[in-house]
């Protein structure tokens, strides 16, 4: 498939010859957007065709004009800032206590001997089947979807920063000791560094889990947040409105991610693994 | 570096007194009466089979293990000092931290509540020592095993012990990198005055280095063989050679 992408510069030879690494980068660069674009295309053609009928599925220009619409009344900005707001939060309060914990139980056997056998029980039970409970407790509330949230990414992050402090090489601490570190230097320079590789790990899945739990919480229980605004949508049949807000949650999903990974590359650039690019 | 020299920074070496030393753990004894006097400034090699507790012994002179019984004092003339401020120990593997720069490995040997500008002046001092005064931003991993071994020794040097213990600090490089090596801890050793423990598991290497080489055996000292060689001393030389063969004797008699 790509012999057949790279053909062309290829053929243009006598005129691209300074080009060709140029053409050769564009191309790579674009070599991932190749297959969403055509299916976008083949979208766009059926719907136009008739093929695909609106109620099922609106055309993408017919989605963008939605989007258009709610970005022009306001609508979409503020959802977006709720739902935003809501998943920082939650994964703020559930992250920063999975981090705590995790050093915790991977620092201390006490710790460990009191805490992680509690921890891993919860976590068998999936977090989403609190909901009922969840909305008896706080109604629709926003400490429901703050619960919800904080639950959800608490575990992966815990679990991966109790591992990453384990699994510290011990003959670097041995090191550390013999070259008088007390216990905080010892911590801030080779604990957490050599956790960080592991908490990021935890971090990006609790990012994962933590837009997947807002997206339940927000199209069960509440008044405002993009998962209302597309369940409020359905309630009008307004299937591109519906269609719009999950690409938007799709959208800002890979922006969390690519923003950890982004971090991620720049705490661990010491590390050879993470440095390409 | 030399303007350091009048300051009282320049450490003569710590004599080092042990009475009766005792080690177990859970099981028998692995060291069982060790009695070692080792003079300020004096250069050391330990030798003896795998598991008789060399580095054992040298964990207990740099203070990350407790005696079991008998007493270990470190000297400065009449001054007691704590193993934690005078002696620093260089480890089989360099043991760099990866998070940080080179510079900043070396700048983990120095004590703390120095401004940054002097900690990272001192450190590159200490790399310079070592041949790698340019490498001082780069990341460790991008050295060879030997060099940051001498990164190793770089931060074990950059607090100016007053004892440098040596756990088979060069048994992972070759042959070439190694004398290399042997000659860099040689000439800091003799510009510094510290006291040098060396453990090391080739012979060849303790009569080539040291001022006297121990044989441990069965939690005891075996042997004790003053090498009263000129330095810099000749690889192949013909009386290091006939030392060698004496200590190796002694160990292949032990093995049967
Ligand atoms: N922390 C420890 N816990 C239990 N046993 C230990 C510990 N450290 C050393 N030993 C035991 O003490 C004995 C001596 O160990 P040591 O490391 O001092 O030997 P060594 O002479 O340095 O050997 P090698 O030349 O292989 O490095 C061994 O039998 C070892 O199993
Ligand atoms: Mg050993």
């Amino acid at each position: 498939m790509s012999g057949a992408v790279l053909a062309p510069a290829g053929l243009a030879a006598p005129a691209a010859g300074r080009l060709g690494p140029a053409w050769r980068g564009l191309v790579r660069a674009a070599l991932p957007w190749l297959l969403p674009a055509l299916l976008l295309l083949a979208w766009q053609a059926g719907s136009m065709a008739g093929w695909i009928a609106e109620e099922v599925l609106p055309a993408p220009s017919a989605v963008l004009a939605a989007g258009w619409e709610l970005a022009r009344s306001g609508e979409l900005l503020r959802n977006i800032e709720v739902s935003t707001w809501r998943a920082l939060t939650g994964f703020a309060i559930g992250g920063g206590l999975g981090l705590g914990f995790g050093v915790l139980t991977g620092l201390s056997r006490l710790g460990e001997r009191l805490l992680d056998s509690s921890v891993q029980m919860l976590r068998n039970i999936p977090h989403l089947a609190l909901i009922p409970l969840v909305i008896l407790w706080f109604g629709i509330d926003e400490a429901a979807k703050l619960f919800l949230v904080a639950l959800g990414s608490f575990f992966p992050v815990y679990v991966n920063t109790m591992h990453g402090v384990r699994s510290v090489d011990p003959q670097l601490v041995e090191m550390g000791r013999a070259y008088g570190m007390d216990a905080p230097t010892l911590f801030r320079r080779i604990v957490l560094p050599g956790a960080l590789p592991s908490v990021f790990v935890g971090l990006r899945y609790g990012l994962g889990i933590m837009w997947l739990t807002l997206i339940v919480a927000e199209t069960i229980a509440a008044n405002s947040g993009i998962g209302y605004m597309a369940m409020h949508a359905r309630e009008f049949m307004l299937v591109d409105v519906v269609v719009f807000s999950i690409l938007v949650y799709a959208l800002l999903g890979k922006l969390a991610d690519s923003l950890a990974r982004l971090l991620e590359r720049l705490c661990l650039s010491w590390n050879p693994a993470y440095r390409s690019a | 570096m030399d303007g350091m020299v009048q300051a009282p920074a320049r450490a003569a070496g710590v004599a080092v007194g042990i009475r009766g030393l005792r080690k177990a753990f859970g099981g028998p004894a692995v060291l069982q009466g060790i009695d070692l006097d080792i003079p300020a400034g004096q250069f050391l090699a330990v030798v003896g089979r795998s598991g008789c507790g060399k580095s054992t012994l040298l964990r207990l002179i740099a203070g990350l293990e407790q005696p079991g019984g008998g007493s270990l004092t470190l000297r400065a003339g009449q001054d007691l000092l704590a193993p934690a401020a005078a002696v620093r120990l260089m480890f089989q593997e360099p043991r760099l931290l990866p998070w940080s720069s080179i510079g900043g490995n070396v700048e983990v040997g120095l004590p703390r509540g120095l401004a940054a500008a002097e900690r990272a002046a001192r450190a590159r001092a200490a790399l310079a020592e070592v041949g790698l005064a340019e490498r001082a931003a780069e990341w460790p991993a991008v050295l060879s095993g030997g060099q940051k071994q001498r990164v190793a020794l770089a931060r074990a040097l950059v607090s100016r012990p007053r004892l440098l213990a040596l756990d088979e600090p060069l048994g992972a490089l070759d042959a070439l990198t190694r004398i290399g090596m042997q000659a860099l801890v040689e000439a800091v050793w003799r510009a510094e005055g510290f006291t040098a423990v060396l453990v090391t598991h080739d012979v060849g290497e303790a009569v080539a280095l040291a001022d006297r080489v121990i044989l441990l055996e069965q939690g005891r000292v075996a042997m004790d063989v003053p090498i009263d060689l000129p330095r810099p001393r000749r690889h192949g030389d013909a009386a290091l050679a006939a030392l060698e063969a004496r200590i190796l004797d002694r160990l292949l008699a032990a093995e049967r």
